[in-house]
């Protein structure tokens, strides 16, 4: 079995990209094994599945609204606008509702199901279910979202929950909403502009500059139908040019100044410190500047080389794994753990807010809830931390729910907001997060504080009374 | 030099857009339709309907939609009725003596959020409680009652309404299946026997009404000169969801002490390093009962072969 997988990862596509992207020689160089029957039949497999071609910057957008305003349609409608333009596969009503992934809720479901591009981006468009669902995604990092359209029925108007839809999307940080007024071939004129003016309003009123924000009418149904084009394809085609350029495209990880979790250092005779790692984000190249901090130092070199399998490398790009050469530190000075980084761009904390998924029994959670002072493993890049969990807002937090939590780590690591984390007790994973927040530094007193066990905690509140 | 071009007809799209619009916008503010509109609530299609039907005449308008909101809630409930609802809250409400809890389903949770969610919510619980107070017959330590979705449509809400048409009334406002599951009335009927409840996540200020995903009522014992500890009892149980209370000669505790669902083999949520059993030892507790409702679990009204009770029934325990 263990052989068949292999065969079959060797001539899975995907993976070929991934290759050819990356660069590992030493991968390639195992080399194919000889031709059994069985690697002609997954051959075959290889030439069923297309190869997803990266050309236009990609995007992902969701739609939220009302449960019956029309989300899915709408999302059918793209699909086959687009489909007719040989930008889409085309996608039924059912094949959206019933997707798989919408029905089985876990962990890493929900994640874009629907995949279309327009003459300038590529798109993953992500629909769930609830409230719940959608910060599940945000705090795993399954489907962030860089925009959304927000879907209102013109014979409804503005519904009373439409306030709850905007208020999650300012929460999991969407910045630019796109409205698309649907049903209008069942309201008149007057009722349209109603909705228009309803839905600025509401916009306004949450923080959006309801004024500028885009607002197309049409009919999902009619473009599905092939009806009445300009409210049909029409207001599709005027929609996702909308989208096209009202979201700005994310910017890329290659873009942001480089950062290197350190996985590893090595000495070598006569040459001095590799460390080792995967490039996180940016582009590094020989005689950058660099800091390395972490494990409570902050240390200033330059790196002098950059490798990747023993070859030497011009620059190497983020998910590269490589080796740096820094100048005058010893191995002994760098741990596993510490970050390499552009000069002033990180730094160590040790008191953190963050977003956090609580996974649930089937997950592979725990089954009991957690309260405050619970003692966790942080994990994070390459460190992990002890770390001192309490809770602001519940008493506690029970498993399968989201929670905003406050992190005390018993010595400052790398941290920034938006870094990801896992949680673990003992040998169970209890959640994973996503870091909202850095608070001052705890001080010496704060610090010893965080290893006291529950007994000195209550004699210190009793001393207070 | 293709990007700014297609920039600056960006912003010149936005600039006739805007033209156009504004004006539009502001005829549109001072129609009648957006002025009935702002002022019911309800469906722009029904406003029109209703503005149509009396020759724009908003003042007959908005009392011909009132009229006709019960009969379209209903019409909108019996749409949705075969719909799934299994997001929603769980609310309780009790002081010493009295306790009840309630579960409220609708469709998505964006909904539980409203306000208007949370406002039917507390009426039912409020129904429920009333109705603890006036019909339950004492016998034995408590009195319990249990009322399915059909029974609490039955009660009727502060302002003489049955429940079941407050419900339609908002399910025809938010256009989304909404079910009042079920709910748990109890009383106690001596003085030695106390009733508190708790729900999850619990309110920043402490009171006697409150809702969550989860909820549970318990009843107890302790003497009155010891702290008393039945919140926490009640947060243990909601948190650790027990199956039964448990008898020490006759119940063995498992190995992992994770996997128990015992209560008094349970690990105390507050302070794990003691079971349940020692923590209602040392505090002199005595758990008579409880129940805990889990938002939008499986019902065992829903298993072949459980009966309903009628209304009149009143189960005790002994």
């Amino acid at each position: 079995m263990a052989t068949i997988s292999f065969a079959k990862s060797l001539v899975n596509p995907a993976l070929k990209l991934v290759l050819k992207q990356s660069q590992p020689s030493h991968l390639r160089n195992i080399g194919v094994p000889s031709l059994t029957p069985l690697s002609i039949v997954l051959r075959r497999n290889y030439a069923e599945k297309q190869v997803f071609e990266r050309t236009k910057p990609h995007c992902n957008v969701g739609t939220i609204g009302h449960v019956d305003h029309g989300k899915t349609t709408l999302t059918a409608a793209i699909t086959k606008v687009l489909a007719d333009l040989n930008l889409a596969q085309k996608k039924g009503y059912s094949d959206i509702d019933n997707a798989p992934e919408e029905k089985a809720r876990g962990i890493t479901i929900n994640v874009a199901h629907v995949e279309y591009q327009t003459e300038k981006r590529h798109y993953g468009h992500t629909d769930c279910p609830g409230h719940a669902d959608y910060i599940k995604n945000m705090i795993t990092g399954t489907a962030q979202m860089d925009g959304a359209i927000l879907v209102v029925a013109a014979t409804d108007g503005v519904m009373p929950q439409t306030r709850e839809h905007l208020i999650l999307a300012k929460q999991i940080g969407i910045q630019h909403v796109v409205v698309f007024i649907n049903k209008v071939d069942a309201a008149d004129q007057e009722m349209v502009e109603l909705v228009e003016m309803e839905i600025r309003e509401l916009m306004t009123e949450m923080g959006y500059d309801g004024d500028k924000i885009p607002v197309i009418k049409g009919s999902a149904l009619c473009a599905l139908e092939g009806k009445s084009p300009e409210i049909g394809t029409d207001a599709i085609v005027k929609l996702l040019e909308e989208v096209d350029s009202f979201i700005p495209t994310p910017v890329r990880e290659l873009d942001k100044p480089f950062l290197l979790p350190v996985e590893s250092v090595h000495s070598i005779p006569g040459r001095g410190t590799v460390v080792t790692g995967r490039l996180y984000r940016g582009t590094l190249k020989k005689g950058t500047e660099c800091e390395i901090v972490g494990h409570g130092k902050i240390m200033k070199t330059t790196v002098t080389g950059v490798e990747m399998f023993h070859k030497t490398l011009d620059e190497a790009q983020a998910g590269d794994q490589l080796g740096a050469l820094v100048r005058a530190i010893k191995r002994e000075q760098i741990k596993r753990g510490m970050v390499m980084a552009k000069p002033g761009t990180v730094k160590a904390h040790d008191s953190l807010e963050a977003a956090v998924y609580i996974l649930s029994k089937e997950e592979g959670g725990r089954s009991k809830p957690f309260t405050s002072f619970i003692q966790l493993q942080m994990f994070s890049m390459t460190w992990d931390c002890a770390t001192q969990v309490t809770i602001p807002q519940k008493e506690m937090v029970m498993p399968g729910e989201d929670a905003t939590l406050n992190l005390r780590l018993v010595k400052p690591m790398v941290c920034e907001p938006g870094q990801r984390f896992t949680l673990r007790l003992g040998d169970l994973t209890l959640g994973t997060g996503v870091i909202t927040k850095i608070n001052a530094n705890l001080t010496e007193e704060e610090r010893s504080k965080i290893m006291e066990g529950k007994k000195a905690r209550e004699k210190a509140a009793a001393a207070k009374k | 030099m293709k990007q700014k071009i297609k920039s600056s007809s960006m912003m010149i799209f936005q600039l006739v857009r805007s033209l156009h619009t504004s004006p539009v916008y502001r005829a549109a503010e001072s129609s009648l339709l957006a002025k009935l509109r702002k002022k019911t609530g309800y469906t722009i299609a029904n406003c029109k309907k209703a503005l149509e039907m009396h020759n724009n005449d908003s003042e007959k308008a908005e009392a011909w939609l009132n009229d006709q909101a019960q009969a379209m809630g209903w019409a909108k409930a019996t749409k949705l009725a075969g719909r799934k609802a299994l997001q929603g809250l769980v609310a309780v409400k009790f002081d010493k003596n009295y306790g009840a809890l309630v579960e409220l389903n609708c469709e998505t949770d964006f909904v539980a959020k409203n306000e208007k969610f949370q406002k039917m919510l507390e009426d039912a619980t409020l129904a429920c409680y009333k109705f603890a107070h006036t019909n339950l017959k004492s016998k034995g330590p408590i009195t319990k009652m249990e009322l399915d979705s059909e029974q609490l449509g039955n009660l009727s809400s502060d302002g003489g309404k049955k429940l079941s048409e407050v419900l339609a009334l908002f399910i025809g406002s938010v256009g989304e299946n909404a079910i009042l599951r079920r709910a748990e009335c109890w009383k106690a009927n001596s003085n030695d026997v106390k009733i508190t409840a708790y729900t999850h996540p619990a309110p920043l200020t402490a009171g006697d009404y409150s809702s969550g995903k989860y909820g549970a009522l318990l009843a107890y014992k302790q003497p009155n000169d010891i702290e008393d500890i039945g919140k926490q009892i009640c947060q243990h149980i909601v948190g650790c969801a027990p199956k039964k209370i448990g008898d020490k000669e006759k119940d063995k505790p498992v190995e992992n002490s994770d996997d128990e669902t015992c209560l008094i083999f349970q690990e105390y949520l507050l302070d794990p390093s003691y079971t349940v059993e020692e923590v209602l030892k040392k505090n002199k507790v005595e758990i008579l009962d409880y129940v805990r409702y889990s938002c939008g679990e499986a019902l065992e009204e829903n298993m072949p072969g459980v009966e309903k009770q009628p209304l009149d029934t009143v189960q005790t325990l002994q």
